[in-house]
């Protein structure tokens, strides 16, 4: 089959990981300038040995999974909500940040019986979060700022993704509890580790001299 | 109002024409192998009782199961596997038959996926179970079959991959943490997240056995691997699983499968009942196993019936997939259409008859009219057309070559 020939396809999630990791491919000495000025390009070269696909994040698991993708770069944030069935082979260490419960200042969560409700993008990892501590919650998904909620008196509290606090801190919110910290992760695909054995443990090997 | 009455179901789909001739092509193939090495077929009931399924060697998520209920309410699951319920048969109407049992299927399972995910719910699946036999031989039979089944697929770039689930079991037996550790650390190795295994390992402690599982995920590759095992830990159970995997590995070797043959020592899929030796299988262009097996000894014990068994199972769809992409398979267009005349209805059919007997197929004309056969023969590519009345007329259309 042509796949022989076909370059090692790394999906990564566009934006800020897309940044670092350009930024560490170049540093082990990839030619990423098709990258740099891609334009509306989506599917890009860097060097004769990889091409780079420009994913949103869940889509990277996506790609990775089914194998059309052979790696990729993408948020533990992503793989805790979506899981999947692939290979989580390096901590890249960039987009460093965590997943936290917050609410408003001052406010006991924990206090009282009634069932809490939880606004979040991420309802499945809320969910197992709660589910660990034997808590029953009622979760809402809200798709943009989710700070809102808790101010609007819909939920009691948030789980969200906290890089510095500052958005919190400046409406009136703290972080309650720690949920579990976030960084970038190279994820692989199951089938593509064994069957590009060589040319992916070389890749990784520069990656982490170079982390 | 929805209606759903011109779908099929999420994860389901209609297979027509080439999807079947495919399938049944492929079914052809495997039930030839696994007869020709006197596996006997059977079959096993769609609906199950939920209770085969939830085992301790092995369970099903409740939320990959479909589940109903029976008239007396209890609850039933549609078929999610077909391991569990022939060892349900072997150790019930099997139970006096000589062992050991060869056994093979071809059946769907159905397994609640999530969805938009792009993968069925329904799988056909082929497969073959041993029963009763611990041997060496027995393994090297089952895995050389799978080899076997691997290569009759004509896919140049296919992969065996063996493992043994007793390296990482001795392993993590030796290990002074509780079992919530244990399963975290065999959900690490799994999916070889080699940092945050480190990690715990590093909490446990720091000794021969961290340092060996903190390479467990690593350990796969080519023969290399086996030194690299021994060099990690050895005493006699690891020493006696690492040779049995060399000496099975040696001699898929002698059968002529090297370069296609891979070990990983690091697959410790949670949901397995394996007890053993493990293979996996893969073709280039599917992005998972397409074939999956391996030695369970504990499950037949689970229905009263303690004796060893191994196998394996291919997803026959996820090969018809891959086998699309490099062969075309069209539809099978019938030879000839045979139209008889007002008054020669019966002289028509006997002549298609006739036809069939020496080997070709054979389509009857249901049309009132010659002009309105030759019109649809056209459409449909059908190389001949016959006329049947008071004499019979032959033609050839659609510059088609007969070898009747």
């Amino acid at each position: 089959m042509d796949n022989e020939k076909r370059p090692l396809r790394i999906a990564l999630t566009k934006g800020r990981l897309e940044k670092d990791t350009v930024g560490l491919l170049e540093k082990i000495g990839y030619d990423c300038t098709a990258v740099r000025e891609k334009g509306r390009k989506l599917i890009l070269p860097v060097g004769d040995s990889i091409e780079v696909v420009l994913a949103k994040a869940a889509d990277v698991i996506t790609y990775v999974e089914h194998g059309v993708c052979d790696m990729g770069v993408v948020g533990k944030d992503t793989i805790m909500e979506m899981s999947g069935k692939f290979f989580e082979l390096v901590d890249l260490g960039f987009g460093r940040c965590k997943f936290a419960l917050a609410g408003k200042k001052g406010v006991d969560f924990y206090q009282g019986y009634g069932v809490k409700t939880i606004a979040t993008k991420y309802p499945n990892v809320s969910r197992s979060f709660f589910e660990k501590k034997g808590m029953d919650v009622d979760i809402v998904k809200i798709e943009g700022s989710v700070e809102l909620a808790p101010l609007l008196n819909l939920s009691d509290a948030i789980v969200d993704i906290v890089e510095t606090g500052t958005t919190l801190k400046e409406n009136g919110l703290e972080v309650f509890e720690d949920i579990a910290p976030i960084s970038a992760r190279l994820i692989v695909n199951t089938v593509s580790l064994k069957l590009r054995q060589n040319e992916i443990e070389n890749l990784i090997k520069l990656i982490e001299e170079n982390l | 109002m929805n209606r759903y009455d011109l779908i099929t179901p999420e994860g389901t789909s209609d297979l027509l024409f080439e999807d079947c001739a495919m399938r049944r092509s492929l079914e052809e193939k495997l039930s030839g192998i696994f007869k020709s090495k006197g596996y006997c077929e059977i079959v096993t009931p769609g609906l199950e009782f939920f209770d085969v399924f939830n085992l301790n060697s092995r369970y099903f998520p409740q939320e990959s199961m479909y589940k109903l209920s029976d008239n007396k309410g209890r609850l039933l699951v549609v078929r999610p596997d077909s391991t569990m319920p022939i060892a349900r048969v072997a150790a019930t109407r099997l139970r006096d038959a000589e062992l050991p049992l060869r056994l093979y299927y071809r059946q769907n399972v159905y397994r609640n996926k999530p969805v938009m995910r792009g993968r069925s719910d329904e799988i056909h699946q082929m497969g073959i179970e041993l029963i009763g036999s611990d041997s060496k031989r027995a393994d090297l039979e089952v895995i050389s079959s799978a080899i076997e089944v691997l290569a009759s697929f004509e896919n140049e770039d296919f992969r065996f991959e063996l493992g043994d689930i007793g390296f990482f079991r001795e392993l993590v037996n030796k290990l002074d943490a509780d079992t919530a550790a244990k399963e975290e650390i065999r959900s690490l190795i799994e999916v070889k997240n080699y940092p945050a295994l480190n990690d715990l390992l590093d909490s446990i402690g720091d000794n021969d056995v961290t340092k060996a599982l903190k390479q467990l995920p690593r350990l796969f590759g080519g023969e290399e691997v086996f030194d690299k095992a021994a060099e990690l830990y050895n005493d006699e159970k690891i020493g006696s699983v690492i040779s049995g995997l060399r000496d099975l590995y040696n001699r898929l070797i002698e059968l002529g499968y090297g370069g296609k043959i891979t070990i990983d020592l690091g697959i410790v899929n949670k949901l397995d009942y394996y007890t053993g030796v493990v293979m996996k299988g893969y073709l280039q262009g599917y992005g998972d196993a397409v074939l999956s097996g391996g030695r369970y000894n504990k499950l037949l014990a689970e229905f009263g019936y303690d004796v060893p068994a191994t196998g394996f199972a291919v997803n026959v769809d996820a090969v018809a997939k891959v086998m699309k992409q490099s062969h075309t398979y069209s539809a099978p267009v019938p030879d000839v259409i045979v139209y008889g005349a007002d008054g020669f209805v019966m002289e028509a059919i006997k002549y298609a008859n006739d036809l069939r007997g020496k080997g070709l197929v054979v389509e009857n004309s249901v049309f009132d009219s010659y002009d309105e056969t030759k019109a649809y023969a056209a459409k449909k590519g059908i190389a001949r057309t016959v006329h049947i009345a008071e004499t019979v007329t032959e033609e050839n259309i659609n510059g088609g070559r007969l070898n009747g």
